[in-house]
Order: C-alpha cells, then structure tokens, then sequence
C-alpha cells in the first residue's frame, strides 16, 4: 500500500515539550520587569492599580481554563471572585482567621460555586450560558445586598490588616504588590502547566469536536464542570486577595458588569497565550488609570477595541502581536516562498 | 380595591415597556440568531433621544417619532457594519455586542453626562372612572405597546410574509435557494426589533428618569421574558411580561422590592435548564448549519 | 471475540419512525456491511447503538452488558467504537494530539479491547499518517482526514468498530486504500461493521450484509445471497449489477 502523498508547503509548528529561548528570554523579561517595578518609584497610585490589576489578571488565569481551553465562556467571575472575598470577610469577622488561613476555604467555595454555575452549560449552549452566568452574578449581588447583618448588606464588610509574614510588614504596599505579583506568576504558571497536560488537552478536544470527544470515551460532562472548578480556585484567591487588599468589600464590586470586563480583559488580551490575560489586565485596568486617561473615554476604547478583536483578530492582542513578530521575522530573513503559519500565532496551546 | 387596579394599571406600564424588549430579543434573537447584548442600548437610546428633543423645544410625539427612527436606523447600520459578518459565528457576535454596549452606554456619557434625565411630563393628569384614577401616561403606554404587539403578531406571526419569513429563517440553506431574500430578512427584523426598544425608551423617559445605564437593566428582563416565553414566540413574550409585570409590579408595591428582580432571573435559569424551549413553545435560536 | 446484540431496537423522533424494531447480531470476527435506502436508518442505528440517542424501545447488550441509554463517552470506554459519516477531527489540534487523545481516554479492558498501541507514533504508522504527526487537521487532504477518522477510532482500542460511510468522498484509490486499511485492522481482532453505498465496494470487503428499507431489516445474510436476493435488489439495488 503506497504512502498518502506528503504536504510540501505547509509549515508545521514547533513540536517541542520545551518553550523556545525567545519564549524564555520573554518571560524572563516580563518577570524581572514585574518585581522590578516598585523600585522604578511609580509612586503610591500607579503601584495601587498595579496591586489591584495582578489581583484581576489571577482570576482572568483562571478563566483562561475553561475558556481559553474547553470554549465555554462564562460571565460570572465576578460573582465567584465575590464568594472568595466574602468568604474571607466572614471567617475574618467570626472566627479571627487572617488571610493566609481564610484562602483555602476561599477557594474552595469559590470552586463549588463555579462548578454550580457551570452546571447548565451541560444543558445550554454558549450564549444562553454566558447569559445564564451574568444572570447568577446579578442574583448573588442581589442576595448579597439583601443578606442583613451577615453579609454586610449594601454597605459591605471590613477587613483587617494581611500583617506580617516572617517580619515582613504586608501591609506596606510595595509588600503587598509582591505578594500579589508572587501570586499572579504562580497562576500563571498554574494555567500554563494546565494547559500544556493530558487535562489540557482534554479540553480542548471538547472545545474542537465534542462529538468526537465523546465517542472515543471523554466524559465531557465531567470536564466541562471540572474545568469551572478550577477557575473557581483561581477566582477564590483572588478575591481572598482583593478583600484583603481593599480591606473593604461591598456588594457592587461583584455584579454582572465586573464580569463583563473581566471578559472583555480576557478576550482582549487573548485567552490562550501564556501573557494573554496579563496584558489584558494591564490594558484595562493599569494603563488608563496611570496614563490618567478619562475613564469614560478608556471604556470607549476598550469596548471599540474588543470589537476591533473579535471581529479582526482572534485570539487576542497577544496573539496578534505574536503573528506581527513572526511575520516581521521572516520578512527580515526574506520569506521561503510558500512557507505559511497555520498555527495562530503565539499560542500556547 | 381601588389601589389594587391602580397598581395593575401602573404594572402594566412597566411590564409594557418589558415586553416590547422582550419582543425585539425574541424576534432577533429566535429567528435570525444575531445575539445582541447592547440591545439594551437600543432603549437607553430612544430614552436619551426624547430627552435631547424635548430639551431642543420639540413636543413629545415629534421627539418620539424621530428618535425612535433615529434609532431604527442606528440598528440597521449596525446591522449592516457589523452583525452581519456574525452570522455564521454567533458567538463572535455575542462578544462584539459586549463591547458594544460598553462603547455606546460610554458614548452618552461622554456627551451629556452619566446622571438621569427626565422630561417634563407629556401628558399630566389622570382619567377618573368612577374612584378609579388611572394616570394618563401610563394609561398610553399600555395602549401603545398592544398595539405594537398586535401589529407584530400579526405581520409576523400570523401573515404569509411573516411565515414565509420564519420559515426561512429556520432553514437558511434551503430558503436560499428558493431564492428567498434572507440577508434582507434578517436586516428588516433587526431593525424593527431595534425600533421597538428603542420606543420602549422613548415611553420609558415619559413615566421615569433614566440613566445611561437603563439599558443594562432592561436588557436581562428582556433576555428573561424571551427566553421564559420561548424565542420566536411573540404571544408567549406578551404573556410572560405581563406575568413578570405584575410581580414586579406588586412586589413593589406590597412586597420586597430588592428581590424583584430576583423572581424574574431565578425562574429563567429554572426554565432554560428544564425546558430550555420556553413556558410557551419556541425555538432555541435557528441552527447553525 | 466480542459480540453486539441488538433486540427489537426501535427508535422514533417525534412522528417520525427511523427505527421499527431491528434485530442484528453483529460479531467481532466478521467484516459486517449495513446497506439500504438513503433514510432507511443506517446511520440512526448507530447512533442509537453508541449513545448518541436513547432508544425508544429494544435491547443492546454488548458482551453481555447492557448499554441502552448509556452516555456515548461510557460506550466508548467499553470498547466499542465508531466513526461518523462526515469526516470529523479535532480541527486546531494535530494528527499526533487527535489520536493521542483518543489513546488517553479509550477503552481500558485489555481482556476484552481490541489492539494495544504502545504509542501514538505506532498507531499513525499503523494507518499511514505518521509523516503528518505535526500536521494541523484542519488543512488537511479529505483523504487523510478520512484516514485520520479511523486512526482516532482505533485509538480508543476498540473491539469492535462501527464505520459510517467511512469512503464518501474518496476516490477510487483512496477507497481501495481504506479498504485495506480497514482489513489490516480486521487482522488485528477489531470488528468491523460498515455502512456505505459503494455495493462494489460492500461485495468485495464484507462477509455478510444486512440490509435495512425504512427501519425495517429486510434482509441479513452471506454477501452473495444478499445481493441476489429479489427483495433487496427491488428496494435498493434496481436492475443495476
């Protein structure tokens, strides 16, 4: 039996388990760019929003899972990001827990709450979920205000100092950014190695062929809900962060229009690259506050740029730059003729 | 007694304004699958419209007419410029409307500013039956919308045009090649949608001040009695809205007022998890393919 | 050798009767060929066999266990696998991850499964793909797709297979290609139970055919006789040999 005829023209993608030296050097800047950052003096604002944008980009990490990787979009993160916070505030109050003590509860209710959120994508399909979702959101912010003394009602909850971790004072901001820039790599490394294992792969052979999926023995009812919960982890850090951060969470910080821009983050940033979600935090949230750009005119921008995303480049700014430098990487070596990409760019997975 | 109809009455007012939302989800939303989420704009728009005309010095009727066409036509370009590129990828649809709406709530902002608006009312006053009073406006709101719905029901629901349109709407390849105008279709049903919510704002500033953010509020309810009802299914939105009207209206009145909404999204989710064609018998968004 | 048993399968879809109590047999150590009239409700058997609908009414016990209205993903673990009419994939993933995905989630049960891959580089070797490893599916020739179809199918170590209209849409070549592709794998312990219109191409693969004429089985026999037989040849076959 003679061999099916071999493609001549069509790149393949690297085929390594190992990110390539560009890819490394990358990171290694982004990292050193990160820590680097108090020291360039930003001075007590810029570094605040910088704080409160690793707090977001972890949670948009966590999406990252089951949108990035299985499809399934959902606009309820900020709801599960609440439960993380609240459930913080609350042991905070009546049982003395600080903020190390109180994450693991923080994200593990958060990651039961996101697996019951995610129950009627089994049933519903894209938009009707992600309609779904928004609408669970607004129904926790509801119940939120309507919880009396429990939950604070309308005004919220306080919150302690974080305190000190081997003599280090976390309530000083500086401190406090590294902490949450720690734990924003940790997350990013997390959704990383997520992705790029057996899991991750699963997944996404959800999200390409469900059919098929199934029929060769993936419980995609299993993984679809699995995948929320593993967001929901993220989403409960990070709003064990945010309480402790704030040290004042009220019921608005966690209705459906949060979620909205967590998408938005996402989708802009593009929620398959390894830096993604970070620059999408970055671009919503870090740079018009510090470039003192008019809120209403940044929120005009963004939303024209995530339709300039959708409907122009998919996959997200990041991947988009990716596609631009592998483009410029080859015109300046001078292009083998016929040699095209099919992969999208720099795609982690 | 008396309050118990007068508080019907206003009910009906607001779930007037619910229904004709809800009517212009259902019918883009269930027959040509463009899933707009700033269609909630659409109403904050016709809102904002009267608004500026009347401030301009024009009556109410005027300023409703040209704002709800003005409206009309921001639909149709819309429709034209960038939901049409969609179609074969509705989700790609749903996100751009995200930010869509993020654009054109921020838009408004811009111009004028972020807090509400009202007119002076239109039509003051009250009509007596008996010791029944029933406020005018609202009274006009009511009667507006049947008529709306009626003339929706029948052009779309009941006429050979409207068959012919949903049928074709439900299975594109094979309306194609009868050479049934589907792009046209989809573009007419998206703009008269659009015109309606953004008539609803137009009676919506009339009874209440509204904010920039109006249309996010009603754009859930709207979603809710759609999809309660069944997509593509008119009557169904009329008898949904009103049910939903109601207990809204008297959870106000008598009840809770922070879980109203509550009702109305907790029995959707319920809905679209058990029978997610609707109370009434819909579809669920035409095919794709 | 594994066995599917199907007893009075009946599946309808509203008014519409696809299936109308089908009785079929179908062994692991046969090459088994399902034919009929377009609508007669090949593909709807399948369906209903590998869970991707619940019968309305019969019995479908495979290797004794009964599996009606099991998820389509447990059906699949327990050995029995398929391949649907239009040639699917996972389209932004490569060769090598569509079938080692198949290979992380088939069947378990090594007394009862069918081959072992040790590798995914062993099972594109196997059915030829193995130059195309980093190739991503959705720029791929149909033919291989269709070859890439089965890989995946066999990669969930299935006993038995059951293969919708796996050659629509290749050329004479590609379907003599898959036609011994398919017989290697036959070799190798795996069922094969196919659906196709290709009557030449049914004759020259199957031991036994099994004809079905508006969910009604009409005949079901050794090749030959069923290709002779006056019933079938009004129905489905005309006066075309």
């Amino acid at each position: 039996m003679t061999d099916p005829p071999r493609p001549s023209s069509v790149r393949r993608p690297r085929n390594s388990a190992w990110p390539s030296p560009g890819a490394l050097i990358l990171t290694a800047l982004v990292v050193i760019g990160v820590f680097a950052f108090p020291w360039l003096n930003p001075g007590y604002r810029a570094l605040s929003f910088a704080v409160t944008t690793g707090i977001t980009a972890i949670v948009l990490y966590g999406m990252a899972i089951p949108f990035g990787q299985a499809g399934i979009m959902s606009l309820g993160y900020a709801g599960l990001m609440g439960f993380g916070a609240y459930t913080a505030a609350i042991l905070s109050r009546d049982f003395g827990l600080n903020m190390w003590e109180a994450m693991p509860f923080s994200a593990l209710i958060a990651a039961l709450a996101a697996g019951l959120f995610g129950l009627p994508s089994l049933r519903i399909s894209g938009h009707h979920f992600a309609i779904t979702t928004y609408v669970m959101c607004e129904l926790l912010r509801i119940a939120l205000i309507n919880g009396g003394k429990f939950t604070g009602a309308a005004t919220g909850l306080d919150l302690p100092p974080i305190g000190t971790v081997f003599g280090v004072k976390l309530d000083k901001l500086s401190n406090t950014y590294m902490l949450v820039a720690a734990f924003m790599f940790i997350s990013m490394l997390a959704a990383y190695c997520i992705a790029n294992s057996r899991y991750g792969r699963t997944l996404r052979s959800i999200r390409e062929n469900e059919q098929l999926a199934r029929s060769i023995g993936v419980n995609a009812n299993m993984h679809k809900v699995g995948a929320f919960m593993v967001s929901g982890l993220f989403a409960g850090v990070g709003g064990d962060l945010q309480a402790y951060n704030f040290r004042h969470i009220s019921p608005d910080l966690y209705g459906g229009a949060t979620s909205l821009y967590f998408a938005l983050m996402v989708m802009l940033g593009g929620p398959r690259t390894l830096f993604g979600p970070l620059a999408g935090a970055i671009i919503v949230t870090f740079l018009p506050e510090v470039m003192r750009i008019d809120p209403v005119d940044s929120r005009i921008a963004y939303g024209l740029a995530l339709i300039a995303v959708v409907m122009l480049l998919p996959g997200g700014v990041i991947a988009a730059a990716g596609r631009f430098y592998q483009w410029a990487a080859r015109t300046l070596r001078g292009a083998r003729a016929g040699a095209s990409s099919t992969d999208p760019g720099a795609s982690w997975t | 007694m008396v309050t118990f109809v007068q508080e019907l009455v206003n009910s009906l007012s607001v779930a007037s304004v619910i229904i004709l939302m809800g009517i212009g989800v259902t019918l883009i939303f269930g027959l040509t699958g463009i899933i707009n989420f700033a269609h909630g704009e659409f109403l904050m728009l016709g809102a904002i419209g009267v608004w500026v005309l009347v401030g301009y010095g024009l009556g109410y009727i005027p300023a409703l007419i040209i704002s709800v066409a003005i409206v009309g036509l921001i639909g149709f370009l819309l429709e034209r410029g960038l939901f049409q590129f969609t179609l074969t990828r509705p989700n790609n649809g749903f996100m751009a409307s995200l930010g869509l709406s993020i654009v054109l709530q921020h838009v408004v902002i811009r111009i004028w500013n972020s807090f509400s608006k009202s007119i002076p009312e239109p039509l003051p006053g009250v009509w007596e039956i008996g010791e029944i009073r029933f406020i005018k406006m609202r009274v006009v709101v009511v009667v507006v919308t049947a008529i709306v719905v009626a003339v929706t029901f029948f052009t779309i629901s009941r006429s050979r045009y409207g068959l012919a349109l949903r049928a074709s709407l439900a299975d594109r390849q094979t309306a194609a090649l009868m050479g049934i105008p589907i792009r046209r279709y989809i573009t007419v049903i998206f703009t008269y949608g659009s015109a309606i919510a953004g008539l609803g704002g137009a009676l919506t500033i009339a009874l209440f001040p509204v904010t920039p953010f109006v249309g996010s509020e009603m754009i859930m309810l709207g979603f809710a009695v759609a999809l309660i009802a069944g997509l593509g299914n008119v009557a169904g939105v009329v008898g949904a809205g009103l049910i939903l009207g109601l207990v809204n209206g008297f959870s106000g009145a008598y009840g809770t007022p922070e879980w109203t909404n509550a009702y109305t999204f907790g029995l959707m989710i319920v809905i679209l998890i058990f029978r997610p064609q609707g109370l009434f018998g819909g579809t669920m968004g035409p095919a794709i393919e | 050798m594994a066995t599917l048993e199907i007893r009075d399968l009946r599946k309808t879809f509203g008014g519409v009767v696809a299936l109308a109590g089908v009785d079929v047999t179908i062994r692991s150590d046969e090459i088994l060929g399902v034919i009929g009239p377009n609508g007669s409700g090949k593909t709807t058997l399948f369906n209903t066999v590998c869970g991707v609908y619940r019968p309305t009414a019969g019995t479908i016990h495979w290797n004794g266990v009964d599996i009606a209205g099991k998820p389509a993903y447990a059906i699949g673990r327990l050995g029995l696998g398929r391949t649907f009419q239009q040639a699917m994939s996972f389209p932004a993933l490569t060769v090598r991850e569509n079938v080692q995905i198949a290979l992380e989630h088939g069947s378990r049960r090594e007394d009862r499964a069918g081959p072992q891959w040790s590798s995914a580089e062993e099972l594109l070797e196997f059915v030829g793909l193995e130059g195309f490893a980093d190739e991503v599916t959705n720029v791929m020739p149909f033919g291989n797709l269709r070859r890439l179809g089965v890989a995946v199918a066999l990669g969930g170590r299935p006993a038995q297979l059951l293969l919708d209209e796996p050659a629509a849409g290749l050329n004479e070549g590609e379907s003599v290609q898959l036609t011994h592709l398919l017989r290697r794998a036959h070799e190798l312990g795996v069922g094969i139970c196919i659906i196709d219109h290709h009557v030449g191409l049914m004759a020259e693969l199957c031991a036994r055919l099994v004809v079905l004429h508006f969910g009604n089985k009409i005949a079901d026999g050794p090749t030959e006789d069923v290709l002779n037989d006056p019933k079938v040849v009004e129905v489905y076959l005309g006066d075309v040999e």
